[in-house]
């Protein structure tokens, strides 16, 4: 087991996609590692025809796939954007991993980022030193997209201030990037795109404006339509989780998933999932990935703290957290619901001693 | 002699377009069509410059003109263009279905033995297309339900998007009718459907009609028909054919064209057989050969009308992501599916909002149908039609708004025009409430449906023209109503709608009804509506004085026996005879009308001081007469006192007061005489007695405003005076002065 925190996709995935390199007998755009076909089966997973099962890395519906993929063999760039937790970066990582066959091309978008780590940066010793000159100039993960003619992603695009992601409009349709200190530009070679992920929910993000908005392909990732898919989504997520972490805790019982899910929906929704009674809604999002990570960490919580079982006391603080975000308002919001909704059923008896034991 | 069965699939442009290329290669001497036979008399009409899919042939029962079938045509369906070829070379066309007249008896007969079998749900379609939607869903459901086994093994998610792949979307069209042919004879040997007598007599009937083309020595018959039915056609069992189609039952029918529109082709109108995407079918019938730049063209013009910036760049990404999408999932040209997508993800930037626009303006559309002038239709369709054109009222697929102004002409004749439609029942326009006062507007939401006909049909044995046709109408309502409250409401609607020889008849009927009735809570519960329907008058030219005549007597009615109806009942009763007091009088003081209203005050006299009245209600007539100022000072005190007085039981008492203090407790604000007899009675009562009236009292007082409460309560408190002082403090009496001739200008006490 390798020693790095976490593989990157390509790593992770590299036999899959070595299978998925020999079946491919599609037509593939230039510098595509895989056909487009491909690179949807990929992410929706299915069995190759030598009998190779490939793991499912979206659980959605396949046709926005499809449009993501399009997208990315035309010329326009492709915007991810949703709700916090939906998957955006995860498909945006397994995108490029799949396409390129490196998803480590890229810029995290904050609202300090500067021009410079989108276009290219210098090297102030050697530009003092040698003056002007290729040597000096600092590549940013953009700038070596464009010369390799690989996938380059940008998280979180609306982070960016407006001045900056303006930066992006020669490179997204002239496709090449003036350097005019040294007079010249680099060019974007077959097979360069970007894929930008944007949420819809935060505050006082920079729309974008509408020459660059005109560059990108949106696709919106909704939060996931029924209960299984979330459930499956969760318990896939979790299993690989372990795995990394090498967590001596036993696989949680899928009744303990869908508990967690269960909650999550109705306060999300809020109604409770048979309809009849109406849920007040908390301020946070609580998406499929927050649930992912409270079942995380109620395990990590029973390997270590606990009897190595997830037991309804591990996941009491998790839920909590990820709940109530806001200390006065969620919190009654929370209470609520727990005196309501989850006190009267019955198989729940432990949950609500937990969460009640935990809130007190 | 050759027979050539082509199985189409209805409402299929590539369909439609095979068909068309195939007849034309072909060459037949005759076309069969599956339709009713019915109808072929009017096939010469296809070929009418003025007859614009999409159209309908409507097949109905003069005698029942509720039981009908539609049989639509859009200018995409391969019978619509097997017919318009047959005409436009000047060959025979038929059809060959199951003649409608059989059709229709055998429904008889199973729905009358349903209906001896089991007594439980009679389904009952007064809606005209459900016995069409019925016979629709069934032949879906044989359709589909088999072709998605053959989608599914071609790994496609539904049979319809299998069936637009392998057949419409096809543009060389060799021996694509011999592949339908084979596919469906393998689906009509595996999923062989229930024993369904009306499937099989139509097949025979289908097979009977080619029979007797072979007969008659046509050497090459084209039949086009549905998939389904095509292997079943190959075959011809002569004998057993003879013998079912033998002595069916038959009823008379008759045919005509009628104007059809997209939306109501769409499955989203309840229509069975219906398709998803007319105004897309109508796109590609019409350009085979865009790659989707056309549509996206319309597309952005469509949002550009909507305010919505869409620039070539936009179009242009579209199409190609569309392109993308098509060879990503192996398909030869992107779809109406492929095409959706990109418009969402390019020209929506992912959200949904702009797509329902797009729905409903292309993918659906609003197209109608014509149908020429001199087509023979039943008469009061002919009356309708040329009234809709003379007061510029055309019929619309979309909805359209118009307000009237009363005071015109036109507008006039338009609204008693659209009131005698409504009358009629026939869905065409909605009144709305009108923004403003007045009674001179009006507005109406007009939307033509085209299952309308039948209902103009239905109606046409009422009469030739509207206004003929609703007066009869009208009349044989009115002459089947039991009570007064539906014939007041029949007359309430006639008015508007200027039907003198009904209104003479409604108020005779209900002359008689209100003579026969000696409920005078019934008499009570209408005239409030008719005193409305007296003050159109005003506007309109309508003679109100019948109406009036009719309120008169009425009244009188209710004068006389109101007392002794307001007499031995108990308080339930009584509280919802109160409420017909309030409104009556409203109603008595809108008429203005001199002798009515001392008829009523002398009747509120009689309740007021008779003794076994009952209290709330002699206590309401108390305050009445108060309000007239018929009863006043020394008299309304004493009256009051009466009341109150500590030997009447506190239950009545409290009741009584009730009905004096309904609806206002001002009076007992302004006037201290009341205020100090109701204190001292308060202050008389022992605590039990209190104990006892305090809820009656305290639903009284729950009744007034807040600010009433709030005033008496501080009336309580200063012990009965200066309440109203605060309201007079930096009162101008010069100011005040100033206003009084205006003041009394309005009233009508001073000529200006």
């Amino acid at each position: 087991m390798s020693q790095t925190l976490r593989q990157h996709a390509e790593q992770l995935f590299a036999q899959e996609l070595e299978e998925l390199q020999k079946q491919d007998d599609d037509k593939r755009p230039a510098n595509w590692k895989l056909s487009p076909q491909s690179v949807v089966q990929y992410l929706m997973g299915g069995k190759l025809k030598n009998g190779f099962e490939i793991s499912p890395k979206y659980i959605g519906n396949k046709r926005l796939m499809e449009i993501a993929v399009a997208t990315l063999t035309t010329d326009r760039a492709l915007l991810l954007y949703g709700l916090p937790g939906t998957a955006k970066s995860w498909v945006s990582e397994h995108l490029a991993a799949a396409i390129s066959g490196d998803s480590t091309l890229i810029v995290q978008g904050t609202a300090g980022t500067g021009e410079d780590s989108i276009r290219y940066g210098w090297n102030y010793a050697r530009l003092l030193a040698e003056g002007p000159s290729l040597n000096a100039l600092v590549e940013t993960p953009i700038m070596r997209a464009m010369k390799e003619g690989c996938i380059a992603r940008i998280e979180e695009l609306t982070r960016i201030g407006a001045d900056v992601q303006d930066a992006l409009i020669t490179i997204l349709s002239e496709k090449s990037l003036p350097i005019p200190e040294l007079n010249t530009e680099v060019q974007a070679v077959k097979g360069f795109n970007i894929i930008a992920t944007a949420n819809n929910r935060d505050k006082g993000v920079n729309e974008l404006s509408s020459a660059l908005k005109r560059r990108f392909n949106t696709v919106i990732l909704p939060v996931p339509d029924s209960m299984d898919e979330e459930i499956d989504i969760v318990r896939r997520r979790v299993e690989s989780f372990e795995k990394i972490m090498e967590l001596p805790a036993e696989k949680p019982a899928l009744e303990d998933i869908r508990r967690i899910v269960t909650i999550f929906r109705e306060l999300r929704n809020g109604v409770t999932l048979d309809g009849k009674t109406k849920i007040k809604v908390p301020s946070g999002t609580l998406s499929t990935a927050e649930a992912i990570s409270v079942v995380n960490n109620g395990l990590a919580m029973a390997a270590y703290f606990g009897d190595g079982q997830l037991k309804a006391n591990d996941l009491a603080a998790g839920i909590l957290g990820a709940v109530i975000k806001d200390p006065v308002q969620d919190k009654l919001v929370w209470q609520e619901y727990l005196e309501t909704v989850v006190k009267p059923r019955d198989e729940w008896k432990d949950v609500y001693r937990a969460c009640r034991d935990m809130s007190a | 002699m050759a027979v050539h069965i082509l199985g189409i699939r209805h409402h299929g442009p590539g369909s439609a377009r095979n068909v068309k290329d195939f007849l034309e290669q072909l060459q037949p001497d005759i076309v069969l069509v599956e339709g009713p036979p019915e109808a072929d008399d009017i096939l010469q009409w296809a070929s009418n410059v003025e007859l614009k899919p999409p159209v309908a042939i409507l097949c109905y029962q003069p005698d029942d003109p509720q039981r009908s079938y539609f049989y639509p045509f859009a200018e995409f369906s391969p019978e619509w263009q097997a017919i318009k070829y047959a005409r436009r070379k000047n060959i025979h066309v038929r059809f060959m279905d199951l003649p409608i007249s059989h059709q229709f008896a055998i429904e008889q007969e199973e729905k009358k033995e349903k209906d001896n079998a089991a007594e439980g749900p009679a389904a009952i379609n007064n809606y005209s297309s459900s016995t069409t939607e019925e016979k629709e869903n069934e032949e879906i459901e044989m359709h589909i339900d088999p072709m998605s086994h053959l989608a599914a093994a071609a790994g496609y998610e539904d049979g319809e998007k299998w069936w637009e792949h392998m057949f419409e979307h096809r543009h060389n069209n060799e021996e694509v009718f011999t592949a339908v042919q084979e596919a469906m004879q393998e689906l009509r040997e595996h999923f062989p459907k229930k024993d369904n007598r009306l499937e099989q007599l139509r097949e025979a009937h289908m097979r009977k009609i080619i029979r007797q083309a072979e007969k008659e020595m046509y050497s090459n018959i084209a039949v086009i028909c549905g998939a389904w039915h095509a292997p079943a056609l190959l075959n011809m069992p002569v004998q057993k054919d003879n013998e079912s189609l033998k002595g069916l039952a038959k009823v008379k029918v008759e045919c005509t064209w009628i104007p059809w529109t997209y939306n109501r082709l769409s499955f989203y109108s309840g229509y069975g057989a219906g398709i998803a995407s007319p105004g897309w079918y109508h796109h590609i019938w019409k350009h085979p050969t865009d790659d989707g730049t056309l549509w996206m063209a319309k597309v952005a013009k469509l949002f550009r009308g909507q305010q919505m910036d869409t620039s070539v760049a936009h179009v242009i990404e579209a199409v190609r992501l569309a392109g993308s999408l098509a060879a990503l999932r192996h398909l030869s040209k992107a779809g109406l599916e492929e095409l959706n997508e990109a418009t969402l993800s390019v020209l929506c930037n992912g959200e949904t909002v702009m797509m329902g626009l797009v729905q409903q303006a292309l993918i659906v559309s609003d197209r109608i149908g014509e149908v020429p002038v001199d087509i023979p239709k039943p008469p009061l369709q002919v009356d309708i039609e040329r009234t809709q054109k003379k007061l510029r009222l055309p019929a619309t697929a979309d909805w359209k708004d118009y307000t009237l102004d009363l005071r015109k002409e036109n507008d006039l004749e338009r609204s008693i025009f659209l009131h005698r439609v409504q009358l009629l029942d026939i869905k065409w326009g909605e009144r709305e409430n009108v923004a403003g006062k007045g009674t001179f507007k009006e507005q109406w939401r007009l939307q033509w449906d085209p299952a309308s006909s039948i209902d103009i049909i239905e109606k046409g044995r009422y009469g030739n023209t509207t206004d003929i046709a609703a007066t009869r109408y009208i009349t044989e309502l009115a002459r089947k109503a039991a009570t007064l409250r539906v014939v007041c409401e029949l007359l309430e609607k006639c008015i508007p709608a200027e039907l003198p020889d009904a209104i003479e008849i409604l108020i005779q009927q209900i002359n008689n009804l209100a003579a026969a009735s000696g409920d005078v809570i019934q008499l009570m519960e209408v005239i409030p509506n008719l005193v409305n329907v007296s003050r159109y008058g005003n506007v309109r030219k309508t003679d109100a004085e019948l109406v009036l005549g009719i309120i008169n007597s009425m009244i009188t009615r209710i004068c006389i026996s109101l007392p002794a109806a307001s007499t031995g009942i108990d308080e339930e009763a009584a509280e919802q005879l109160l409420d017909l007091f309030f409104s009556m009088n409203d109603a008595v003081n809108v008429l203005q009308e001199e002798d009515i209203t001392g008829q009523w005050q002398q009747t509120l006299l009689a309740i007021a001081t008779g003794k076994f009245s009952a209290p709330v209600i002699a206590g309401y007539s108390n305050r009445l007469l108060a309000d007239y100022k018929l009863l006043m000072g020394d008299e309304l005190v004493n009256a009051f006192y009466y009341a109150m007085s500590s030997a009447s039981a506190p239950a009545l008492a409290a009741a009584w007061l009730e009905g004096f203090l309904k609806g206002s407790g001002t009076l007992l604000l302004l006037d201290n005489a009341i205020w100090s007899i109701i204190n001292d009675w308060v202050k008389q009562l022992d605590e039990d007695t209190f104990k006892q009236v305090l809820p009656l009292l305290r639903r009284t007082f729950s009744n007034f405003s807040t600010a009433e409460r709030r005033r008496l309560g501080e009336k309580v408190k200063t012990g009965g005076v200066a309440i109203l002082v605060k309201t007079e403090i930096g009162f101008d009496e010069e100011r005040a002065k100033t206003g009084i001739p205006v003041m009394l200008q309005l009233l009508g006490l001073k000529k200006s």
